[in-house]
């Protein structure tokens, strides 16, 4: 299964044991974020609401992707693919 | 000889000011949780002493820390203050979190927005609703004030295990007499700013409450209409205003060696929110609310701040030192019972809340 590395913002590295970058494996991009947070599950609450919804102004990049343009998260990944966290600030 | 210590909560973290026991001399220590808004700092030295500190941030949602080290590491709760997917109200701060009585070390409590209460009893690990607040038979009809739809004031009866006051904004007082099964409103006497369309009891618009220390079916608070007393636990409010240039601020407190003695800040209008004229002033009374007076030798002019409703503490010295932080990040105390005052060697963010410990 691949492993790729997921940039995670500062804020959140207290979650994350202050690692700025780990490292997930799963067959897909959704697979990768559930391990993600099984692996770190203090992120859950800071990435997504009660719901179960991602939060308004957080933000997966996936190969420099916005992931809220995808149309599903069930796609395969391989080795060499990478996840960032990011914040959305558009502006003050 | 007893160390002082202020805990302060900021927009853009936790800072601390270290003292003695005279006061005299502070030290600055922060930021810490650097960049997270802090809604409120508590150490809680019923047991083995704990520090709690509400966390939030615009993007990343809120939850709890706690250290167990005097805030100098801190540890993010595993299980905090969550609204289950169907509760129909969604988790947007952690207002306060607030020790239980002295007869239940362990539990704890945290008050909400949307407005809500959550318990621990086990010192902060993990979290539960108390759902008597949000489920409560009004609650379609709760309308929250400019800061949210928040539960800031939560105050424990300190010999009774079965009653439990919390205040919210722009809705009022609500009391439980079951160990917090269930809640009544208890605004009978306080000016409403928006009363229910079929709920007519609700609509009271409390900034802060607070117990007297010494006698605990007497409370005060500072309302959006006025400041309050009550001799009845709650079921009927007295103004007590004479003297006060104005009926609109945020913080009360109550000396606790001294509980006739209070302090509050009227600010300038709900329209302005700020010192009347740049003209900080603390007012105090000392019979119980009857009268005030302006307490200000020490204080700025030219100082158009305003004074957050957490943004104030008391500690538990003989000469009563009294703290109050400031919307422009300055802090101005007294070391004697609010004679005069004082400003604290530092220029911080927004101050959200101050606590005070000392520390034996």
């Amino acid at each position: 299964m691949p492993e790729l590395p997921v940039h995670i913002p500062g804020l959140l590295r207290n979650c994350t044991d202050n690692h700025g970058t780990v490292t997930v494996s799963g067959g897909t991009l959704q697979g990768c974020i559930d391990d993600l947070l099984h692996r770190y599950p203090l992120l859950k609450v800071h990435l997504f609401t009660e719901q179960g919804a991602q939060r308004e102004h957080v933000l997966f990049y996936y190969n420099g992707e916005n992931t809220r343009w995808l149309d599903d998260l069930n796609i395969p990944v391989k080795q060499g693919d990478e996840i960032t966290v990011l914040q959305a600030v558009s502006g003050g | 000889m007893a160390k002082t210590l202020l805990m302060i909560g900021t927009q853009k973290g936790v800072f601390f000011l270290h003292s003695d026991e005279k006061r005299e001399s502070w030290s600055l220590e922060g930021p810490i949780l650097k960049g997270w808004k802090i809604q409120d700092v508590q150490l809680d030295q019923r047991s083995k002493a704990r520090m709690y500190a509400a966390v939030g941030h615009f993007v990343y949602g809120q939850t709890i820390q706690i250290s167990d080290d005097l805030g100098k590491t801190w540890q993010q709760v595993e299980r905090g203050p969550r609204y289950a997917e169907d509760a129909g109200s969604e988790l947007k701060d952690v207002w306060c979190v607030v020790p239980g009585r002295a007869s239940e070390p362990d539990t704890v409590y945290a008050g909400v927005a949307e407005a809500g209460l959550f318990v621990s009893h086990d010192r902060g690990l993990s979290w539960s609703e108390m759902t008597g607040v949000s489920q409560h038979l009004s609650r379609e009809e709760w309308i929250g004030g400019l800061g949210g739809l928040c539960c800031h004031t939560i105050i424990p009866h300190p010999d009774n295990p079965q009653r439990l006051w919390v205040a919210i904004s722009a809705v009022g007082v609500l009391r439980s007499d079951d160990g917090g099964e269930t809640f009544h409103v208890k605004n009978d006497g306080l000016i409403k700013v928006i009363e229910g369309k079929t709920h007519k009891d609700i609509g009271s618009c409390v900034h802060r409450m607070v117990i007297d220390p010494q006698n605990p079916d007497r409370l005060f608070q500072q309302n959006h209409r006025g400041v309050y007393r009550s001799d009845d636990g709650g079921d009927s409010w007295q103004t007590i205003e004479s003297g006060l240039p104005g009926t609109f601020g945020f913080p009360i407190v109550v000396n606790p060696q001294q509980p006739d003695t209070l302090f509050t800040i009227p600010q300038e209008s709900d329209e302005f929110r700020m010192a009347k004229d740049g003209v900080l002033s603390v007012y105090r009374t000392t019979d119980g609310g009857a009268s005030w007076s302006p307490s200000r030798k020490g204080l700025p002019d030219n100082c158009y701040v305003g004074v957050l409703r957490q943004a104030m503490t008391v500690d538990s010295y003989p000469d009563c030192g009294v703290y109050f932080g400031t919307s422009g990040g300055q802090i101005y105390y007294s070391r004697n019972n609010g004679e005069s005052w004082e400003t604290m060697p530092c220029n911080l963010p927004r101050i959200s809340s101050l606590s005070v410990a000392i520390i034996e």
